[in-house]
């Protein structure tokens, strides 16, 4: 009866996000106390179910990322990137596509969107464009690009870890697929956008508007006063950050406390020039209070075992590898379109271990790259699949950029089946 | 999604409040030079077509900046009959119309330099001198004097929290003395001001001058109280159209909250006042100082002979 009732909890909170009737963070407490209301969840267990690392990982990026903007860095980059593409939207396109996919490669997702969407929002929208391509195009790129390395997206650390493969084997396994998938999401995206990307370069009152508004940007930045030991330490803070989350195997630490040590450290070097208080204000608090919820939420479908019988069905769906591997690509894909793929990709480890031991002599780490495709790259699927569509989502709107779910499923889910779609041919051609 | 006309207008609008009209005039031609080499059209005549778009768009903003329509339309003209007719490569044609806004530029800055050498004719010394809009014709006029040697201070009347804030960067920057004092108190300063000194956007065939928001206000209290008034303005802004509508006025509404009680209210804001030219005592220009009258007579006879060039085309 419980599992009928989480079931019927979680499909009318997700019903209640895709029709946008409250705001989500309403909506994911609400989910997770009706969880512990009825029983499925002890308060105990809830807090348990939160995923303290990233909640903590986001507020600590949060606020170095606020500190940071204080210094006009992000503003003085803007400038210069506007400078570099002439303010041509397809050079804009792939600049910022491509600058997110490399960044979300090395960095955290969410880190990556939150340096690049308030750049994207007020470039374009200065140049009277619409930024919600550029917004869908980065959400799914912060994805594509984390979904190459080890350290690029929580699926793969968590498969790492278990598999103990290096920077190197991700890379050298993944990055045909994902290059595959990038191409083809870039294809996709200039053909359905190509009014809006198309080059301006044949018209004179495009080049104009677009010349005029980066000499207003710059105007308006050289205006304020810019101190050089500000931005030094912001540099130099940044810079150690994302070393830290480099090398954070190394460090042997998580990387909510690299990120805190960098914000708190920051903060402490700037003090004079930065009202704590502030920083601390700029918190997207909604943000956060929706993954507790949804971690809770998911917390109690997974106290249901369903995902434990999905992953025995996954086990004992077929004896081919290719067809086993094709079930967990399009499993995880799907999985990850709805439910944070942290918890399934978990739960899969051991289920993937079973499958290899059935097998034996035979090359099945196929699966493995058939989950971190499926789980990473499905994340695309809806706007609540991975952390950093979520922000994406919210950062926007704090812009009065308002992204809905419907809006954002409507491109992404077709394109996330074309991704999918590809990692098969893939697949196929490792496996034949 | 906004129309070009919309976009340019927003643009230039929040540039004028920005940094003023000549030098928006200044910066647009600089951005005109840079848009005129990446342009990717090899055909001169297909240029005169984008030229002419762009033309028809900056013409049609709201606010009209008579500044840049006077000086685009005529460099449509002169791309026409010298660079059009020509068969030329596009490097070339490139290279003629970049020169012609060069020379554009370069013309400007003379009015400039020319605007002050009558601005002498002000006496200023001694004087308190109160400004209101953050006109950079007028901020540069308060530099060259100082750079005179002049001894004058200044009242700032305060208005747009931006606009106020530039001209305390400015009067600070040329250390100028100065004090603040809010538009809606001016009355109690009144007696200390000896002249009123505005800068304005565009000159109407109406002869009312486009000018920041809330100078209207300011200038009728100062008119009643024979408080004299100068303008100081370039004749290259003469507004060259027939006004049809009050269309150069944007108005811009939105909802705000009152701030204790859960009330809701539309405030209502305007982007520019319109000001009869005959409130002033004199207009310093680039062409010398004038009294109202002077001054629509030199309007109408440059009105003329613009209508005689345009018929022409």
């Amino acid at each position: 009866m419980l599992t009928y009732i989480t079931i019927g909890i979680f499909l009318l909170a997700f019903s209640l996000l895709v029709f946008e009737l409250f705001d989500k963070s309403l909506i994911a407490l609400f989910g997770a106390l009706l969880m512990i209301i009825v029983g499925i969840l002890s308060p105990e267990e809830a807090i348990e179910a939160i995923d303290f690392d990233t909640i903590l990982l986001l507020l600590a990026m949060m606020i170095l990322v606020n500190i940071a903007a204080k210094s006009g860095i992000f503003a003085w980059l803007n400038i210069k990137i506007a400078a570099l593409t002439k303010g041509n939207p397809l050079a804009l396109f792939f600049f910022f596509s491509l600058i997110t996919a490399i960044f979300s490669a090395f960095l955290d997702n969410v880190t990556t969107i939150i340096l690049v969407v308030p750049l994207t929002i007020e470039l374009l929208r200065g140049m009277g464009r619409d930024p919600k391509p550029y917004i869908f195009a980065e959400i799914l790129f912060s994805n594509i690009g984390g979904a190459l390395t080890l350290i690029g997206d929580p699926p793969n650390i968590i498969i790492g870890g278990a598999t103990g493969f290096s920077f190197l084997d991700f890379v050298s396994n993944l990055w045909i697929p994902i290059s595959m998938v990038a191409v083809f999401t870039m294809f996709v995206f200039v053909l359905l956008n190509w009014k809006k990307l198309k080059p301006i370069s044949a018209s004179l009152v495009d080049l104009c508007i677009a010349n005029i508004l980066i000499k207003k940007i710059r105007h308006k930045f050289l205006k304020k006063t810019m101190h050089r030991d500000f931005i030094l330490k912001v540099i130099a803070v940044l810079f150690l950050t994302i070393m830290g989350f480099f090398l954070q195997q190394q460090i042997g630490l998580p990387t909510y406390i690299i990120a805190f040590t960098a914000a708190i450290v920051l903060a402490l070097l700037t003090a004079k020039r930065v009202n704590i208080h502030e920083a601390f204000q700029s918190v997207e608090w909604t943000t956060l209070f929706f993954f507790a919820g949804l971690f809770i939420m998911v917390g109690g479908v997974e106290k249901t075992g369903m995902l434990e019988q999905l992953s025995h069905w996954v086990a004992n769906s077929t004896n081919n590898i290719f067809y086993l591997s094709l079930i967990v690509l399009w499993v995880s894909g799907f999985v990850s379109m709805v439910l944070d793929n942290i918890p399934f990709v978990t739960i899969m480890i051991p289920v993937i271990i079973g499958i290899q031991a059935q097998f034996p002599g035979y090359d099945t780490t196929i699966l493995w790259w058939a989950l971190s495709l499926g789980a990473c790259l499905g994340g695309n699927g809806t706007l609540i699949g991975a952390s950093a569509n979520v922000v994406a989502a919210d950062m926007a709107k704090k812009e009065g950029v308002h992204i809905s779910f419907l809006s954002y499923m409507k491109f992404s889910f077709p394109l996330t089946i074309g991704m999918l779609l590809l990692c098969s041919a893939y697949l196929f051609i490792r496996v034949g | 999604m906004q129309t070009k006309i919309e976009l340019f207008s927003q643009l230039l609008r929040e540039l004028e409040a920005d940094i003023g009209t000549r030098d928006l005039s200044d910066l647009v031609f600089v951005a005109l030079i840079e848009s005129i080499k990446s342009l990717d059209v090899k055909d001169s005549k297909k240029f005169s077509a984008e030229f002419s778009k762009l033309v028809d768009i900056v013409t049609h903003t709201e606010p009209k900046f008579g500044i840049l329509n006077y000086y685009l339309t005529n460099l449509h003209w002169e791309f026409e009959q010298n660079i059009c007719t020509k068969d030329v490569d596009d490097k070339k044609w490139k290279r003629m119309a970049i020169n012609k806004i060069n020379a554009i530029l370069k013309s400007m800055r003379k009015h400039k330099k020319k605007l002050f050498h009558h601005a002498e004719k002000i006496n200023v010394e001694g004087k308190t001198i109160l400004i209101h809009d953050h006109s950079h014709t007028v901020q540069d006029a308060l530099r060259y004097y100082r750079g005179q040697g002049k001894h004058f201070r200044v009242v700032i009347a305060e208005q747009d929290y931006e606009k106020t804030h530039d001209n305390i960067e400015c009067l600070h920057a040329a250390r100028i003395p100065f004090q603040v004092v809010p538009a809606y108190m001016i009355s109690h300063v009144m007696e200390s001001i000896d002249m009123v000194f505005f800068g304005a956007l565009t000159l109407k065939d109406t002869m009312h001058f486009v000018m920041s928001p809330g100078t209207h206000g300011v200038i009728t209290e100062f008119h009643a109280e024979k408080v004299p008034i100068y303008a100081f303005f370039d004749t290259c802004k003469f507004s060259l159209w027939k006004s049809k509508k009050r269309g150069e006025i944007f108005i811009h509404k939105h909802t705000r909250s009152h701030y204790a009680k859960p009330i809701e209210y539309e405030r209502i804001k305007y982007s520019h006042d319109r000001v009869p030219i005959n409130l002033f005592k004199k207009i310093v220009t680039d062409k010398g100082v004038f009294s109202p009258a002077e001054l629509e007579k030199l309007y109408k006879k440059t009105f003329d002979e613009y209508e005689k060039i345009r018929k022409k085309h």
